[in-house]
């Protein structure tokens, strides 16, 4: 994530801060290609770096790069939506488990990606599940499953076999008998 | 000397006499309120020896100097008296929220307390200085919505009320005092039974004064709501929302876009709620999905709670199939209130009497308040467990007549159907045949039905103490920390102070952070299920944790969200501040006290808990008689596929033997009790300022040499 070069904040910037600002305010990130269309003439990605506004952040990925303010959302949770706009499942998957096994640490409840804000339809996690099993990019991430069916994905990176397959288990079926 | 916070006046009432008098409670100071005074009025007057149910046990209401202030979370009442499901009767105390203790201290009283036994049912009736023992026996055999009913009818709809159901006039063992719609405390409604004490009713039209000016006052107020999490001080959300950095799907900070309290009219969206919002504070803890599952939002009114609480954790359900079997539809619980009945249901809750998908809804709402209205305990979820273990492994069918097994209903256990409840709450609070002595508690059962050390030893079981009681936040809470903190209560820990840092949801390396600054070392927390060897950090989490979860109940603040030691605020670094009781404390009474010199105030009325089991026990050697666990607890544990995981490897909560002596060491060190024994000694007793109980206790040969 890199940050913009703190200078002072004039127009024609103004427009593009303002309108980052208020994707972020509405939990989006900001396309470059939508502010291209929307402000055709100029050179959008220039006049943000030249902004000086120090809240906005920029994230390159290979689709499109991607405008957040960080007034308003946290990196973490532009980290989500940039791998969301992405569109590349396994990679969103496999990065938020590791992130996760990394950070907390703990295994990754898999219902999670059907939520907001990942939305992730049912088949296609079931079917992003299957080729994340075999991909060996992936290899590290693996699956276990706590005593009452729930399945939880974890990277063999930073969590061992045993030590995912109990943090699973408290978190699915301990926590819930021990309120 | 001022009163400002307490109302400096405790009431006293003797049912064997029908006299009522007014003692002074700041000659009691020393130990705070609520539980602390509470344990020095039963050291003072409660002779060792003394069953539960004579009329010599006093039962004690307490409120603190914090309630009533509007301090945040400070609605809590405690309940302090001998423990009936306890082998030896040991002190005890259990708790409710609600309004009651509020309404004591505009009423213009800090505690009550009830002592000997009315000749025929009576209720006591409370209007600010009018105090009426008042006649009950037509209120008797009622449940206890009704009997709130009849005592709203005289006191009007502002009295609360504080009643015992059928469970408690049969003095079950395992029953409960409750108030408003679901406030229970367990454990001791069978007290109120032996005294012939059908319900308090409290109406107060007063204030409680506290000694700064508003601004100052308002001020903390605020600070303190800028650092509240949601229950159990959870402070990340559920579900990844852009304000948060950190989510974790188990806390409790549920709320989010499009999730709603679904019956309420119009249905409220729980939404974002970014922590610098106060107006959203109650909307982060939405209870009803979180203890029921998804299915519990449609029928969800509100989040409702107790006094001055600014979290909400009950759950305000409306289940129009409840008519049907003749209940209110409005039901309300929290946490193990709807968690219990569903562990006497083992088997699960499926689809009965046609209410297809809500079943488990309908069913669980059936039993709560089946448990609630006839007042049965389940002493933190044991009773679904105890009955578990008979059912299965025979012992009903051995020591029931055959008659009376024959006649249960375990045909609906079996096929998941809730009218069970309807059977099993009724035998148990009516004290119906052998079968219902499974609410006499653990220990008791063990002993009449010979149940032996398959039954205490059975890791399934969760019993954490052969004294008879379970787990609650133990080993699974912070290893040594937990499985520590459970050793020395004398019914389930009831401590929250350990769990709600540990379970804040943060990263651990956060938390590593904040317990370095708190308790000296980040060792003083090892990441969940791979806990490291016992420390002395550790040992100073564990008497941090017991000393303030007593703070809380004296004050009386409520332990499912105090103390603050982290907050949701990444400019604050996720820090919180523990001071804060002290802070409030000052300000509202006047006198200045420390972080420090308050815990230590608390420290001396655990202790004095400590001296009272001694003398209870007629032992000094509490290692030994009574701070053990069963054997369980330190067995290795196997993984998936069935290898053993050693002690101190990551994915097992199993505890040492050798490591939990040192670590029972440290805690006495850290106390000042004497270190091989457990028991306090002259000089620590001297030290916190109670050499009478020193001297009682060396007359009675029960200190340590
Ligand atoms: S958090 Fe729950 S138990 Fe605690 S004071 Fe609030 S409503 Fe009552």
């Amino acid at each position: 994530m890199e940050e913009m070069n703190a200078q002072q904040t004039a127009s024609p910037g103004a427009d593009i801060v303002r309108l980052v600002r208020e994707d972020s305010a509405a939990a989006r990130l900001t396309r470059l290609s939508v502010l291209k269309e929307q402000f055709p003439e100029m050179d959008v990605e220039g006049i943000i770096a030249e902004s000086g506004v120090p809240d906005l952040k920029k994230m390159r990925g290979k689709r499109d790069t991607y405008f957040f303010s960080d007034q308003s959302m946290t990196e973490a949770y532009a980290a989500h939506l940039f791998r969301i706009e992405e569109k590349d499942l396994l990679k969103l998957i496999a990065e938020t488990v590791r992130d996760e096994s990394q950070t907390y640490p703990r295994p990754t409840d898999a219902r999670v990606f059907l939520g907001a804000p990942f939305n992730v339809a049912e088949h296609d996690l079931a079917d992003t599940l299957e080729r994340l099993a075999a991909s060996p990019e992936y290899n590290d991430i693996r699956t276990c499953t706590a005593s009452n069916g729930a399945l939880y994905l974890y990277s063999s990176k930073y969590l061992g076999e045993a030590y995912a397959e109990s943090l699973a288990e408290w978190m699915e079926v301990g926590q819930k008998e021990n309120p | 000397m001022s009163t400002y916070g307490y109302t400096g006046r405790i009431l006293r009432v003797d049912l064997s006499s029908g006299k009522i008098a007014i003692d002074d409670t700041l000659k009691y100071k020393d130990f705070i309120g609520g539980e602390g005074i509470a344990m020095k009025i039963m050291w003072d007057e409660v002779p060792a020896g003394t069953h539960p149910f004579d009329p010599q046990n006093k039962l004690i209401f307490g409120s603190g100097p914090l309630c009533g202030t509007g301090v945040p979370c400070s609605g809590r009442t405690n309940i302090t008296s001998l423990l009936p499901s306890n082998p030896f009767y040991g002190v005890t105390s259990s708790h409710m929220g609600g309004y009651f203790s509020v309404a004591m201290k505009y009423a213009g009283w800090d505690m009550i307390v009830i002592e000997g036994k009315a000749p025929s049912p009576v209720w006591l009736r409370i209007e600010d200085d009018k105090v009426k023992i008042e006649d009950a026996r037509w209120m008797w055999g009622k449940g206890i919505f009704d009997t709130q009913a009849m005592v709203a009818s005289f006191m009007g709809k502002d009295a609360q009320v504080a009643a015992i159901g059928p469970a408690g006039e049969n003095m079950v063992n395992l029953s409960v005092i409750r108030t408003g719609t679901s406030h229970s405390a367990g454990g001791h409604g069978g007290i109120m039974g032996s005294k012939n004490l059908k319900a308090i009713g409290v109406r107060g039209t007063g204030a409680v004064k506290i000694a700064v000016d508003s601004k100052e006052w308002l001020e903390l107020n605020r600070f303190m709501m800028s650092i509240i999490g949601a229950n159990n001080q959870h402070v990340v959300p559920s579900s990844p929302q852009p304000w948060a950095e950190y989510t974790d799907p188990t806390s409790r900070w549920t709320a989010r876009k499009g999730l709603f309290w679904g019956a309420a009219n119009p249905p409220v969206e729980t939404g974002e709620c970014d922590p610098h919002d106060m107006q959203s504070v109650g909307l982060r803890t939405m209870k009803a999905t979180f203890d029921l599952g998804a299915g519990a939002e449609k029928y969800t009114v509100r989040m409702g709670g107790c006094a001055h609480c600014p979290i909400r954790c009950h759950s305000q359900l409306k289940v129009p199939q409840l008519e049907r079997y003749g209940m209110d539809p409005y039901v309300s619980n929290t946490c193990m209130g709807w968690s219990s009945p569903r562990g006497v249901m083992f088997k699960g809750i499926k689809e009965f009497d046609g209410h297809g998908e809500d079943s488990s809804i309908v069913g669980t709402a059936i039993g709560t308040t089946l448990a609630d209205d006839l007042g049965v305990w389940c002493n933190y979820g044991q009773i679904g467990r105890d009955l578990n273990y008979c059912y299965t492994n025979g012992v009903f069918k051995r020591v029931l007549p055959a008659e009376e097994y024959s006649s249960i209903r375990w045909d609906l256990l079996e096929k998941g159907d809730a009218n069970f409840f309807f059977d099993f709450y009724n035998r148990v609070a009516y004290k119906k045949g052998e079968f219902s002595h499974i609410a006499d508690g653990s220990y008791w059962i063990a002993q009449r039905w010979n149940l032996g050390d398959e039954y205490w030893n059975n890791k399934d079981m969760k019993l954490w103490s052969r004294l008879g009681y379970p787990v609650h936040h133990s080993n699974e809470a912070g290893g040594q920390v937990g499985a520590l903190i459970s050793c020395f209560s004398n019914r389930d820990a009831q401590n929250h102070s350990h769990m709600n840092f540990i379970g804040a949801k943060l990263p651990v390396k956060i938390l590593k952070e904040i317990a370095g600054e708190i308790w000296g070392s980040p060792a003083a927390l090892d990441a969940p299920n791979n806990y490291t060897p016992m420390n002395e950090y550790k040992a100073r989490f564990v008497k941090w944790s017991l000393v303030r979860t007593m703070l809380h109940n004296s004050l009386t603040l409520c332990n499912w969200m105090w103390p603050m030691a982290t907050s949701p605020l990444k400019e604050r670094n996720y820090r919180g501040d523990t001071s804060l009781e002290a802070k409030f404390y000052s300000l509202a009474t006047g006198i200045n006290i420390s972080e420090r010199e308050l815990d230590e105030a608390a420290a001396r009325c655990f202790t004095l808990m400590r001296a009272i089991t001694v003398r209870q026990m007629q032992s000094f050697d509490l290692r030994k008689d009574h701070d053990q666990t069963t054997e369980w607890v330190i067995h290795r544990e196997k993984d998936k596929s069935g290898n053993e995981l050693p002690q101190f490897t990551p994915g097992t909560i199993a505890m040492e033997k050798e490591d939990m002596e040192l670590g029972r060491t440290l805690v006495y060190r850290e106390f000042g009790w004497d270190e091989k024994t457990g028991a306090p000694t002259r000089a620590c007793l001297e030290k916190y300022g109670m050499p009478d109980v020193a001297e009682e206790l060396g007359r009675r040969g029960l200190l340590p040499t």
